[in-house]
């Protein structure tokens, strides 16, 4: 009996000074991990649209955030979008409920500072005084809609899928008539040298460039990759020393509409990324002409 | 293990060598056939479990009177886990250009062999210098092997080392695959065997 007790003890004490020291790490590191996380992806957002280092994005640059929720009022399932919009000059947001077959239901103003928007507790608190007590909401996703003044370049949509082992984490670009401008993988878990190679620009760099319609019924290939389009993939230009842009373009060109050939090794992850991409494309320009249609229609002054 | 105490150097090259966790000790096999697939990850792996292995050694070492015997193992696990944690979010909040890359290979680590069995074996029973040279020569025996299998595996299955073209095509797409990783360390083995019977030949004809 006193064994037992000690063996519970030492466990209990051990278990309770590894959550200390943990915790308190975590509490030390969160903040910065939080701020990494941050700049992580707005140079994600930048590098996708081709901005960077050497090609500073220009002032008129802005970026709008659709977040999408989902809502349970009373057992009807519904649709909110929170809608950065502009009001007197100022950029607020406002909170759009719809159907899910895209009819409108109301719209509700939302007490929250643009700057707060992007962090998730802070959206909360704004809708819980905004919507009835008994509604219960869920956040779904967000899209960023990038604007250069008042045109729209791109759309960016940060989305996730299940992959080999565990989710992964991607932003992908469209540009106005859902192209595809390029991918970026944000998180993943997958193994290194098998399917971890999905970050790699050889295969993330296949979907760049490929038109809606292809999009929609692109598939994954298991054939090896030719060199001459890893090497266009990758940047890098046939021949030694030889680098210019319209061989890597023309290259590009020509593998255009094929499908996306898999990583040796990783097929079901490409795959994972392949339909994941599609997907988020897919729903993405579908649900937008559906909110379109009810923003024009209700006369909402969206800031994109 | 008194009767023939080492000295730290020869703790640190035990390590490399003579029971290197690989090609002698057989241990963490799933990493060195699963993630040796070039010099890069071999790199990053080996650096990842080295810190782990001499942070968990020392910890252990210096509580190891504390640790009642039959609690031990998930002790040993805790700490580790723990360490990893910690040295997960250290990376990424102060080093993310570092955690980019190495932030995958952290994660994996709780479940090596090669730490719990130095911990068992080693750790708690020594003070915590010898640990730490201990934990040390294991974390780059362990680095050495992964190099050593990745720049095998990496040349022969992709003609490239740390990412540069060498021989300008690829000899055999075979090494890159996991198949592959099981004949790179049993040859690597049979390599460490033969060294051995030849250096104790050696010895024994001076």
């Amino acid at each position: 009996m006193k064994e037992i007790l000690r063996i519970i003890i030492g466990l209990t004490i051990s278990c309770l000074v590894a959550a200390v020291v943990m915790g308190s790490v975590f509490a030390i590191t969160d903040r910065a991990k939080k701020h990494n996380e941050h700049v992580k992806v707005q140079e994600t957002m930048l590098g996708l649209l081709g901005y960077g280092k050497a090609n500073p994005p220009p002032s008129e640059l802005r970026f709008a955030t659709i977040y999408r929720y989902i809502l349970n009022e009373n057992g009807n399932i519904r649709l909110g979008y929170m809608l950065p919009v502009f009001e007197n000059g100022r950029e607020t947001f406002e909170f759009m409920i719809v159907t899910p077959d895209g009819d409108f239901v109301e719209k509700l103003p939302l007490k929250i500072e643009p700057d707060a928007a992007s962090e998730g507790p802070e959206r909360e608190t704004a809708l819980k005084s905004a919507l009835k007590r008994s509604t219960i909401f869920s956040f779904a996703d967000s899209s960023i809609v990038a604007l250069k003044g008042k045109d729209r370049i791109a759309y960016l949509l940060p989305s996730e899928f299940p992959g080999f082992k565990t989710f992964i984490k991607v932003m992908l670009a469209l540009d106005a008539r859902f192209s595809v401008i390029g991918l970026e993988i944000m998180e993943h878990e997958e193994d290194p040298g098998l399917g971890a190679e999905i970050a790699q620009p050889y295969f993330k760099n296949q979907f760049k460039g490929k038109a809606f319609d292809r999009l929609k019924e692109l598939k994954v290939v298991k054939e090896p990759l030719p060199d001459e389009y890893k090497l266009a993939l990758e940047g890098k230009a046939l021949g030694k020393g030889a680098v210019s842009r319209e061989e890597v373009d023309a290259l590009r060109q020509k593998y255009q509409g094929k499908d996306i050939f898999a990583i040796t090794g990783a097929t079901i992850s490409s795959r994972a990324v392949t339909d994941g991409v599609i997907n988020a494309a897919k729903k993405f320009s579908y649900r937008l002409k559906a909110l379109e249609k009810v923003i024009a229609a209700q006369q909402i002054a969206v800031a994109f | 293990m008194k009767a023939r105490k080492k000295t730290n150097s020869q703790l640190f090259f035990n390590g490399i060598l003579k029971e290197n966790p690989i090609f002698r000790l057989a241990l963490s096999m799933c990493p060195a056939v699963g993630i040796s697939t070039s010099v890069m990850n071999g790199i990053l792996l080996g650096v990842a479990v080295l810190f782990v292995q001499v942070f968990s050694s020392c910890t252990i070492s210096a509580i190891k009177n504390y640790i009642h015997p039959r609690i031990r193992i998930p002790t040993y696990t805790l700490t580790i886990a723990t360490w990893v944690t910690v040295i997960d979010l250290m990376l990424a909040a102060f080093v993310p250009a570092a955690y980019k890359e190495m932030g995958i290979f952290v994660k994996l680590i709780v479940a090596f062999a090669i730490i719990t069995m130095r911990l068992e074996t080693f750790a708690c029973k020594n003070p915590v210098g010898p640990s730490f040279w201990d934990g040390v020569g294991m974390g780059l025996g362990f680095t050495f092997g992964m190099v050593a299998l990745g720049l095998v595996r990496e040349l022969l299955g992709m003609g490239t080392i740390l990412g540069y073209d060498v021989l300008g095509f690829r000899p055999l797409l075979f090494f890159v695959l996991p198949a592959a990783g099981f004949f790179c360390v049993g040859l690597m083995m049979a390599v460490f065997n033969y060294m051995e019977i030849v250096y104790n030949r050696r010895r024994k004809a001076l």
